[in-house]
Parts: structure tokens; C-alpha cells; sequence
């Protein structure tokens, strides 16, 4: 393996250019950072980072003949987290694009709604904002973790509900994402009347109108305080 | 005297202008038209800038001689069409495009069989270099156009799409970096130009004539593409790819400080 290195590590010396006018710097990047005075290593896809005994592979990585390599263009972050190596990852401030992963915690809108599920497009993964929609299903029976088969989706959710959700599976050929409301957290956390007022929660299974106090039935998420705005 | 207002009066001492006429000078026999050397691997001067595109996610423009290619990616988005494979990787989608005023003769809007082709080769160059595994269920779009074709586009459209996709923040084993080569009897011209690329043969024989475009991991040392047409021996085969991928060497150190620059440009330094 330390031979494959040494003969990689070669080949990116011989780079060097000899004839072309245009490589006036022909640097390794590392390097040509180092130029720059800056204090932050930037790395692009395929660099060595560094060896596993050294760090340990975090995001934006990847571990071949036991090196780490990036898998991004950006800056490279070494962080210890207590533990006895320390976390090696590459960061771009637009964060790498977050797909909706298993057990993820997602914001959702209600788009539409019939007897057996409710429909949805994913909007945030954790706090992260998705640039393109994904779709994904709420169930009937992923609504509530109680009296499941009681569940009624309308009585549940409306269309332009936003929605809190977990992702349970990615779904197979026919399905999109399944997501789940079956936690005290997770539900309704902004919706209108029918006045077209944003209405205040009331109960974990109601919500009222404050201009016309009509009360409407939704499947309302215990929002976490850490998580509310302040 | 009279003068006459009207004209311009010639000095008063001239020479013939032949005198300033460049002697001809006799070029060396492996000369080529723009100066490079036959059989030397000697790629033409290239321009990259990263991120014009901003509707895109990530977008590349390289310039090389007078070849010019921009490559805009967008995605992961959601897959329109699915099938078991898209469950666990994610699917990338290539459309190479010759702009109608590219070529020497105008082409039509509509993706020539020839555009099919060079998609499909330029995503098959690419798709070894992309961590496929980290986006399932999802699709990632790319779209090369080529401005102006001036010889070894497939080849610039491969590197300028990786750093397209770099840019875009797609994970990527490494870079995947194009040269092309077209051989002529025992010499080879790297990095042709369109008249080299379809000059009609000094010679009858057809051995050892053809094309070819490797495409590179550059720091993996691993070949992800070789697209070889026409008839070559082993021996020149041979010294061919090895052409190519030195070839690709010479570029990477551009495509490298290219990134950088868009990612400093791009991205303040984090905290902490």
C-alpha cells in the first residue's frame, strides 16, 4: 500500500511542467497555498490529505489504501473532538449538498392530501435549506404512534401545512420518501384557517383562529423551545 | 509653388515596402501550423475560470487555443425516471452540445447522432470520477456546450466538466482531466486543432493514422476514459495513451489553481 503511495506521490512530482508557457506557477496546491500566506489549507477533489493513523475521515473525505483524500474543493478542517484522533473534513460554506438521509429530521409543506396519505415536498434537511424540491409521503398509519388505525389524514393535515417530519425510509422504485409525524415533536408546526390567519396551536390535536376562533383539527408538533426562534 | 491641399504628401524619402516583409523563414520539418512540435507532448495554452453560470450549481469555462467549451452542472435533484440502481446511486446525466455557430459549418439545434456519441463518451470519462454513492435517488445534471471548435473538444469538455462538477460541490474521487492526440504515420500532434483533427493525409497509407482522447484521474494516476478511433499498431498505441496522459498531467496543475481561486473567490475562510 505505501508503494502505491510513494509511486502516486511521483507521478504528482513529475508534474512539473517543462515546456508549457501557460503553468507559470507549477506548484502542488499545498504549496501554492502556502504562497498566498493564508492560513487555510484549500484542498481540491483527489488531494492526500493525510494517513488514517493520523486523522480520521470526516465529511467530504474519503479513505483509499488507508489515506484520506478529498472528495471536495474546499477548505480543509482539522477539529479534536476529545477523542484521540483528530476529525479530518473539508467545508464549504455553501454546505455540501445534504440529501434526505434515514432518521433525518425534516421541514415540510403540505402540498396534498387524500384519505390514505398526505403528500409532500421536503424543503429543509435539519436546517439546511434544499435548492431542489423533494417529494415525500406521510402515510395514514405514519401520522400518530397512537391508535393508528383512528387516524384520519384531513383531520391531520391541510395543503400548505408546514410540517416537521422523519425520514423513515428512502422508499423503493414506486415510493418517494416516507416520512413519519409519529412523535411528540414532529407535526404541524405553522398553519392557516380558512380566514387565511396563521392559526395558534391549542392542543396537540387542535389549532384556533385567532381572528374568527374557529378551531380546526391538525396533528400539532411540541416544537422543541431550543428550536424556536428568539 | 502650389500645393495641393487635397492629398496627402508622401515623405520625402521612401523605401520599398518589401524590405519590411519578413524573410520566410525555413520551419523544421515537425513543425506545426501554430508553432508546436510533432511528436512532443506540448498542449496548447489554457484558460479556466469557474462559477459564470449562476443559476447553475457549478459551472466551468476553459479556453484552449481557440477552443471554447462552458459546462454548467445543476443537481442532485429529484429523478424523474427510476429503476432499481437509482435506490443506491445516484444518476449523472451528460449532454455534450455543439453551439450552431461552433463549427466551421453551422450545425442544426436539434443533438446531432454525433452529439449522442460524444455525451455518452463524456459520460463514461466521467463517471468513475464521481462518488455516485453518496446521492441516491437522486440525479446530477451535466451540460457542456462548446462555443467554438477548434480541435480536441471532447477532450476540454471532460476537464472542464469535472471542474464544473467541483465546483459544484460534487463529491469526486478526484478530477477527471481530457487530452487528445492525433496520430499521423510514426508522429503524433497532442492537443490537434480542427485542421489537424480533419486535414486530408500527406500520404496514401492508411496504417497508423487515427484519434484519441484519454481522460485521467490525475492524482489516482487511473485512465477513467480512452476513446480510440481509426487504424493504430500496438507500439504507437502504446506511446500514444502514454502522450495522453502526460498530457493531462501538464493541465492539472491549471485545473488546480483554477479551483482554488473559485473556492477562495466563493467561500470566506470558515471559523473556528
Amino acid at each position: 500500500m505505501t508503494m502505491t503511495s510513494l509511486q502516486e506521490t511521483d507521478v504528482l512530482s513529475s508534474v512539473q511542467p517543462i515546456t508549457v508557457h501557460v503553468i507559470t506557477i507549477g506548484r502542488l496546491a499545498s504549496e501554492a497555498c502556502a504562497v498566498n500566506m493564508s492560513p487555510w489549507k484549500v484542498c481540491v477533489p483527489g488531494e492526500r490529505l493525510c494517513s488514517t493513523e493520523v486523522c480520521k475521515a470526516g465529511s467530504g473525505t474519503y479513505i483509499r489504501h488507508s489515506f484520506i483524500f478529498a472528495s471536495l474543493a474546499g477548505y480543509v478542517v482539522k477539529k479534536n473532538e476529545g477523542e484521540e484522533l483528530p476529525v479530518i473534513s473539508v467545508a464549504r460554506e455553501t454546505e455540501a449538498q445534504l440529501l434526505p438521509d434515514v432518521n433525518a429530521i425534516v421541514t415540510c409543506k403540505v402540498t396534498s392530501i387524500n384519505s390514505r396519505f398526505a403528500k409532500v415536498h421536503i424543503l429543509y434537511v435539519g436546517s439546511t435549506p434544499l435548492k431542489n424540491k423533494f417529494r415525500g409521503t406521510i402515510r395514514k398509519e405514519d401520522v400518530r404512534a397512537t391508535e393508528k388505525d383512528k387516524v384520519e389524514i384531513y383531520k391531520c393535515f391541510r395543503p400548505g401545512d408546514i410540517v416537521l417530519a422523519k425520514v423513515i425510509s428512502l422508499g423503493d422504485v414506486q415510493s418517494n420518501y416516507l416520512l413519519t409525524t409519529a412523535e411528540n415533536e414532529l407535526g404541524v408546526v405553522v398553519a392557516h384557517s380558512e380566514a387565511g390567519v396563521q392559526m395558534v396551536p391549542i392542543s396537540w390535536c387542535e389549532m384556533q383562529c385567532p381572528r374568527t376562533h374557529a378551531k380546526e383539527f391538525r396533528k400539532v408538533a411540541r416544537v422543541q423551545p431550543e428550536y424556536l426562534m428568539p | 509653388m502650389p500645393v495641393d491641399t487635397k492629398r496627402l504628401r508622401g515623405p520625402e524619402e521612401s523605401q520599398s515596402p518589401w524590405l519590411f516583409v519578413e524573410q520566410e523563414q525555413q520551419s523544421p520539418p515537425d513543425e506545426r501550423e501554430d508553432g508546436r512540435r510533432k511528436g512532443q507532448v506540448d498542449v496548447r495554452p489554457i484558460f479556466a475560470r469557474c462559477g459564470l453560470v449562476s443559476q447553475a450549481k457549478g459551472s466551468a469555462y476553459i479556453e484552449s487555443g481557440k477552443t471554447k467549451v462552458i459546462c454548467s452542472v445543476y443537481g442532485p435533484r429529484e429523478t424523474e425516471r427510476k429503476d432499481e440502481t437509482d435506490m443506491k446511486f445516484g444518476r449523472l446525466v451528460c449532454t455534450f452540445r455543439f453551439a450552431p455557430f461552433s463549427c466551421a459549418k453551422r450545425c442544426g439545434w436539434i443533438q446531432s447522432t454525433q452529439e449522442k456519441d460524444l455525451s455518452m463518451a463524456l459520460l463514461g470519462s466521467l463517471h468513475p470520477g464521481l462518488c455516485l454513492h453518496r446521492y441516491p435517488r437522486s440525479q446530477i445534471d451535466v451540460s457542456v456546450l462548446v462555443l467554438e471548435n477548434d480541435g480536441s473538444a471532447l477532450a476540454h469538455a471532460v476537464t472542464c466538466a469535472s471542474l464544473a462538477l467541483a465546483d459544484a460541490g460534487i463529491e469526486m474521487y478526484d478530477l477527471v482531466l481530457g487530452c487528445s492526440l492525433r496520430q499521423e504515420g510514426s508522429d503524433y500532434l497532442l492537443d490537434p486543432t480542427f485542421a489537424e483533427e480533419t486535414q486530408e493525409p500527406a500520404t496514401e497509407s492508411t496504417e497508423n493514422r487515427g484519434g484519441m482522447m484519454v481522460a485521467l484521474l490525475p492524482s489516482l494516476n487511473q485512465v477513467s476514459g480512452l476513446l480510440c478511433s481509426g487504424d493504430l499498431e500496438q507500439q504507437p498505441l502504446v506511446e500514444a495513451v502514454a502522450a495522453c496522459i502526460e498530457g493531462c498531467q501538464r493541465i492539472y496543475s491549471v485545473a488546480q489553481r483554477c479551483l482554488l481561486t473559485a473556492v477562495k473567490k466563493k467561500n470566506p475562510p470558515p471559523d473556528g
